[in-house]
């Protein structure tokens, strides 16, 4: 009996001490921002870019990847320090920047990442009619490194919307284009799968050749009924 | 009292032990010293027989069990990864993922098994040195050599996933001093890995032994797998070029100089042709009945001159594998009780439409359906009296790889029907009906066959194929008492062929359609079935002869299409897996009636479209690597 009270003593008292002793706080410290071009944030594929974080003075190096939205902007759960913002090389649509910029989180931080694309869209119209879904925009070219390859129109169901995720597209080569940029239509014929529904998403992208990942407009929201 | 006596004992004991001769000093029982070791070429031969179960393979028969998707080395279930097959096994999701799987995540196929080439160097130093009767000179270069042979071929598999890596031949010992900087080496470049090893294996392949051996490397072993290496060096440093930005890193870590291409097709064409003419392999034509002849040609071992190199497995000495266990169809399976298997592969409609027609058209089956159970989608039928007779004038090849509806396995038929269809007079067309395994329908006659297809259920086909390849058809094979004893080919003569014909092909050379032609013949085509040779004639038979024998995914990343071929769009018929249920039709008093029809749709099962990314082509280098040795540069989009 003496025995188990004993244990049952040292249960209690290790139920009441360890949790506090052992663990640390989660990460409280919001870092959010964008990827911007002349303050403009970049539209993406969802979860397709990635930038780094890294912290030096601890023992291990490990990046913390951070995941762009597809409207450019990102966010992370951080403990308060000095970090540095990398880019993966060749990773985004983007003149690649071997530029760090250092941050300095303590509570929530806003930032804002400058990047180069190689092309923007401008001035894009996206409408739809009798079950077609016109677009039309004008491509900038902003830097000459890479080529174009092609541009796309994306019509989906969800807001969530990419070359990837898609329900119906329709693609132009920059060999019908040209490479010098200006003013782009597209049309897609909507399937009754999609023309039979209330609202429909679309969205345009731009492709220039040797990145995985292309450069969007904001995704629009097209009422059918 | 009691205690005087118990201290006399011990006094004694003490006497009668202590003063043994090195009591101390005894030579361990448990562990081999240097000094033994290597003056002992049995022991060195158990050594060398440990190194060659350590080389890395991809989609062997091996691989962990529980298999999740941040693991990296799977084996065989990564054919489910794919294009030519699917999983349908268990629903688990360590398995399962690969049927929703969004991209190939960076650290696929990724390799740095420093450890063994580690081993690898200190063995060779050790031999080099040691001097004892029993290791003559002859003794030691035989080994020296086989072990550069293993090296070699382990910095082939680094240099097919990570891109250059850093060339270590020596030992590399630290000397305690607190700096360790030394031992850091830079990557070399892709293009001088591929050298070393071309020179490794010109150097060693006049030393190797083993002759006619099939498990360990003898001389045709080192050039096959000098044909294969520098196949995939000119082919990079060719289409690697051609793309419209070419993967690369400043100090030619990845990529290879579009004009050293020449270079390497002729040192793997000439590499091929030694092994073709010299006469020590031979196409396997052993069975007249060219389907069953190709599905010995993998399985057979006895009186087999095509195969040049394979992971050997014997069920009496204890080293088998579950392969047969796992890809059995379903209805032969045996091992209910410890059910983890069955159908777990299931081929994909795009590999099977992969076969030509023996006249020498593409392989695109006749009169599908689209599935969507309309009178639109049922238009273009074709109703056939045997299921089987869709696959009629097919490639044998197509027979001696896959089990499709009408098949039999080890002389069980196999009964794959998913369902029926009943004519629907007001609708004008067919209603169709699907059932659970093993279903009979209200008109007496079979719903759903025992092995299925089904839409989505676990140990079943989901796209109406089997995998006959590598299935092991002696009895018990497929029990976990038994198990199988097919061993995995790692080289055979077809695949040389192959590359000859591929080399020849991008030099320019006239031969390059005889060797497609030698191969097409035994296949079961008719002797020069084809005139002239393009590149994508060359591809798919590549696909076709080498399906599941771990090179897919390999030759799309070399010829630089995979980021194409998969590109993870839904709209793509390359990049979804795709399945051919067969029904039968219910139509009484009607001349169609009792006759089959095929639907041919995107899988449900699998749900996500193939997705290779340009990071994929070199995988990523983990992160420990980088953090011991800050003078590695990371791979190009990662």
């Amino acid at each position: 009996m003496k025995i188990q009270s004993l244990i049952l003593g040292f249960f209690l008292l290790a139920l009441c001490m360890a949790c506090e002793k052992d663990n640390y706080a989660p990460p409280a410290s919001q870092l959010k921002g964008s990827v911007v071009y002349n303050n403009q944030p970049i539209g993406l594929r969802s979860g397709g870019v990635q930038l780094e974080l890294w912290q030096s003075g601890f023992a291990l190096n490990r990046k913390i990847p951070v995941y762009i939205n597809q409207d450019g902007s990102f966010s992370t759960a951080l403990f308060d320090g000095t970090y540095k913002l990398t880019f993966v090389s060749g990773n985004g649509p983007w003149v690649v920047s071997k530029d760090t910029i250092l941050l300095n989180v303590k509570g929530d931080t806003q930032v804002s990442v400058p990047v180069k694309p190689f092309f923007i869209p401008k001035e894009e119209r996206i409408s739809v009619q009798n079950g077609k879904v016109s677009a039309s925009m004008t491509i900038e070219r902003v830097d000459n490194l890479r080529t174009l390859q092609n541009v796309g129109l994306y019509v989906g169901t969800t807001a969530i919307l990419d070359n990837i995720n898609n329900k119906q597209k329709t693609e132009v080569t920059a060999a019908t284009i040209g490479q010098t940029g200006g003013p782009v239509s597209l049309q897609v014929t909507l399937p009754a799968s999609l023309s039979s529904r209330n609202y429909i998403f679309a969205r345009l992208g731009i492709r220039v050749s040797g990145v995985n990942e292309m450069i969007f407009s904001p995704v629009v929201k097209l009422e059918l009924k | 009292m009691r205690n005087l006596i118990r201290l006399l004992a011990i006094f004694f004991f003490s006497m009668g032990t202590g003063c043994t001769k090195n009591w101390l000093e005894r030579e361990p029982e448990q562990i081999l010293t240097d000094q033994q070791l290597w003056t002992n070429p049995q022991l060195v031969k158990s050594v060398i027989a440990d190194y060659y179960s350590r080389l890395p393979y991809h989609t062997d028969f091996e691989g962990p069990y529980n298999c999740g998707p941040a693991i990296v080395y799977c084996g065989w279930k990564d054919y489910a990864s794919y294009d030519e097959a699917m999983w349908s096994g268990v629903s688990n999701f360590d398995f399962e993922f690969r049927n929703s799987l969004i991209d190939y995540p960076f650290s696929k196929w990724r390799l740095w098994n420093y450890d063994l080439i580690r081993d690898i160097n200190l063995a060779i130093d050790q031999i080099e040195k040691v001097n004892s009767p029993k290791m003559t000179e002859a003794i030691k270069a035989e080994y020296i050599a086989e072990l550069r042979y293993l090296r070699a071929f382990n910095y082939f598999e680094l240099v097919k996933r990570m891109g250059g890596v850093p060339i270590i031949t020596t030992q590399l010992i630290y000397d305690f001093e607190g700096d360790p900087s030394y031992l850091q080496q830079t990557r070399n470049s892709e293009e001088e890995v591929y050298l070393f090893i071309e020179a490794e294996l010109n150097d060693i392949v006049n030393s190797l032994r083993n002759q006619s051996s099939k498990t360990r490397a003898n001389k045709y072993t080192a050039l096959a797998l000098k044909s294969r290496a520098m196949l995939y060096a000119g082919s990079i440093a060719r289409y690697n070029s051609l793309m419209p930005a070419p993967i690369s890193l400043p100090k030619g870590e990845v990529g290879i100089p579009a004009s050293r291409a020449a270079y390497f097709f002729e040192s793997s064409l000439k590499a091929s042709r030694e092994i073709i003419s010299s006469g020590a392999y031979q196409l396997y034509k052993n069975n007249p009945d060219p389907a069953q002849n190709f599905y010995e040609m993998i399985s057979t071992k006895n009186n087999n001159k095509e195969v040049i190199m394979a992971v050997d497995y014997s069920v009496s000495q204890g080293k088998r594998h579950l392969f047969t266990l796992e890809n059995i169809p379903r209805s032969l399976r045996k091992d209910v009780e410890n059910v983890s298997g069955s159908s777990a592969l299931s081929p994909s409609l795009n590999l099977v439409e992969s076969f030509e027609y023996t006249d020498g058209s593409p392989g695109i089956l006749k009169g599908v359906g689209t599935g969507s159970n309309t009178a639109e989608g049922q238009k273009s039928w074709i109703f056939y009296d045997k299921p089987e007779d869709i696959f009629k004038n097919k490639d044998p090849r197509l027979a001696g790889t896959i089990l499709y509806p009408g098949s039999s396995f080890a002389g069980q038929a196999l009964n794959l029907q998913a369902g029926v269809y009943v004519w629907n007079a007001t609708a004008g067309k067919y209603d169709r009906v699907e059932g659970g395994l093993n279903t009979q329908y209200s008109d007496g006659g079979r719903l759903t066959g025992g092995d299925g297809p089904l839409h989505n259920e676990n140990y079943v086909s989901s796209t109406g194929f089997y995998l006959k390849k590598y299935l092991d058809s002696s009895p018990g094979a497929e029990t976990s008492a038994v198990r199988s004893e097919v061993w995995w080919i790692q080289f055979r003569l077809g695949e040389v062929y192959l590359n000859a014909a591929e080399a020849a092909f991008e030099l320019g050379q006239a031969d390059a359609v005889s060797y497609i032609n030698t191969l097409r013949e035994r296949a079961g085509f008719g002797a020069g079935s084809l005139a002239s040779l393009s590149q994508e004639r060359i591809r798919n038979e590549r696909k076709v002869e080498l399906a599941f024998e771990d090179h897919r995914v390999w030759d799309l990343k070399r010829w630089r299409i995979a980021h194409e071929v998969w590109d993870g769009t839904a709209g793509n018929p390359d990049a979804n897996i795709f399945a051919l249920f067969p029904y039968r039709i219910v139509r009484p008093g009607h001349a169609d009636h009792g006759k089959y029809v095929f639907d041919k749709f995107k899988s449900t099962r699998n749900t996500r479209p193939r997705y290779f990314r340009f990071g994929n082509y070199y995988s990523e280098i983990p992160q420990s690597v980088l953090d011991n040795n800050p003078k590695i540069v990371r791979n190009p989009f990662h």
